[in-house]
């Protein structure tokens, strides 16, 4: 009986046609290729794109500074005067090109006011383009993209 | 030599090939993009999509690609068989494509008869074999005349290989001739027609040998040792831009013809299926020459998917698993069912 099924097989091709039949199910199956310029996609929650920093809620603790292992941040607070009202520093400097992406200068803030965005694309023509000042720092809660989902919540905690 | 002659034997035959040749070409450069994107969705990828709307300027990118590289010969090469090489399998692709009929003679009002075929000769199937055995010394020339030792072995193999599937493409090929009565394409097609079935069902052993000595035939996966994409080196190895498009393009062109041959000898070439063509003739002609172009194309597109499917999905054979096939498998198929179309022919089809 064993014999007749082995040969029954032999006869249909029942591994070749099994082997098409596995094919074909990949051929239906959705495909794995990112369209990634035509269609952006869905970055992870947690996402460590380009650092963002709120100067206007930033008290110029320099927490991040001094955690930073590049030594990328460096902020220089308002003289003693004004400080005593006005905590904003007076000039923010970030050095997009040195960073690592690691995180380390988003926990220490207690503001909530450097974070990570969803941007991801830093790729430039000029270095130059990637060291920002308070003036170009980027941030604009209405561009979805640059948005941080977390952003109020941590906020709220603190 | 008078004026109707010269349109009869010189005009027609020439406005037909013109007429067909842009399709044909159409079609071969797009097997090319049908097979990258097909194989790719069989491999979870979507191919190339990048030319053009899904990719269909392609070919055309292709093309210009190989065209403007550099044409190399090499130095140890005989450069005239060198750069007549790929002709020879270039050519004998294409012709075949003469002697298909795509459908039914189209009858004018004034009695005269005008085939959809660009030469209806009675020994058309005949014909292709031939071409396709001249398709061989494209391929030995191009391997010998390269001057480099790794062609002529890739080039030895393939004849070899070309020469084992040939005597089974022939033989069930024989067998669909005894059934119908005739070499000629349009013939075989009638035959299939008045007998109410196509031949896939008496011949579906043929049918099987000829699917199989067809992809070795055309070198493709699983039988591809003559070439071997990127791992065997193969004949063409010494060839650059576009020599090595046109043994690229014949190979396509191979696919393709023997595509379109087996659904016309097994599937009925241009008989629409489920409908009784003579009726639907003698009432919209014009209407059955289209349907029937179209059923030639959609059966001939199953073939060439097929091709991909099985490339996309089974291993090369070893060189002697695969002579072995040839001689010790397909060819005594090919006798015993040329026997059996025998019987068939005598018992049944009187």
């Amino acid at each position: 009986m064993k014999a007749l099924a082995r040969f029954a097989k032999m006869v249909t091709f029942w591994e070749l046609a099994k082997g098409l039949g596995v094919t074909t199910k990949y051929l239906v199956k959705p495909k794995v290729t990112e369209l990634y310029p035509d269609k952006r996609p869905v970055l992870p929650y947690r996402t460590k794109g380009r650092l963002h920093v709120d100067v206007e809620t930033c008290i110029s603790c320099r927490m991040c500074e001094k955690a930073c292992p590049e030594g990328c941040i460096k902020v220089f607070p308002p003289p003693k005067e004004v400080f005593k009202t006005d905590k904003r520093p007076a000039e923010f400097l970030l050095n997009q090109e040195h960073c690592l992406h690691c995180g380390l200068c988003v926990d220490p803030c207690p503001t909530g006011s450097i974070h990570h965005s969803q941007e991801f694309e830093l790729v430039v023509f000029d270095y130059r383009e990637l060291l920002f000042d308070k003036e170009r720092l980027p941030y604009d809660l209405d561009q979805p993209r640059y948005r941080w989902n977390g952003l109020e919540n941590a906020r709220a905690e603190k | 030599m008078n004026f109707d002659w010269m349109t009869a034997h010189v005009g027609m035959p020439l406005l037909k090939i013109l007429i067909l040749l842009v399709p044909v070409f159409t079609v071969v450069a797009y097997m090319v993009w049908f097979e990258r994107r097909v194989l790719g969705f069989f491999q979870s990828r979507l191919g190339p999509n990048r030319v053009g709307p899904l990719g269909l300027i392609q070919p055309i990118a292709d093309g210009l690609k190989l065209l403007l590289k550099e044409d190399v010969v090499p130095a140890n090469a005989r450069p005239f068989l060198f750069k007549i090489a790929p002709i020879f399998s270039f050519f004998p692709a294409f012709v075949g494509f003469a002697v298909i009929t795509w459908a039914l003679p189209w009858v004018t009002a004034s009695g005269k008869t005008h085939g959809f075929v660009v030469a209806d000769v009675d020994l058309g199937l005949l014909v292709i074999l031939a071409l396709s055995s001249m398709g061989i010394f494209g391929i030995l020339l191009g391997g010998w005349s390269s001057g480099s030792k790794y062609p002529l072995f890739g080039s030895l193999r393939s004849a070899s290989q070309m020469l084992a599937y040939e005597v089974p493409l022939t033989f069930s090929v024989l067998s669909v001739f005894l059934l119908a009565g005739s070499f000629r394409m349009s013939d075989i097609v009638a035959a299939q027609q008045k007998l109410g079935w196509y031949f896939l069902f008496p011949g579906i052993v043929a049918f099987g040998v000829y699917l199989v000595a067809a992809v070795a035939e055309t070198n493709r996966t699983p039988f591809d040792l003559p070439e071997g994409e990127s791992e065997i080196i193969g004949f063409h190895t010494e060839y650059s831009g576009m020599r090595f498009a046109f043994y690229f393009v014949a190979e396509y062109a191979n696919v393709v013809l023997t595509s379109v041959l087996a659904a016309a000898l097994f599937l009925g070439g241009y008989d629409i299926p489920f409908v009784d063509d003579a009726a639907l003739y003698a009432a919209h002609p014009a209407l059955t020459s289209i349907l029937g172009v179209t059923a030639y194309a959609v059966k001939g597109a199953v073939f060439a998917f097929f091709f991909v499917w099985i490339r996309a999905t089974w291993p090369r054979y070893r060189y002697d698993q695969l002579l072995r096939i040839g001689w010790f498998v397909l060819f005594p198929l090919a006798l015993f069912n040329l026997l059996l179309a025998a019987l068939f022919r005598l018992w049944l089809l009187r």
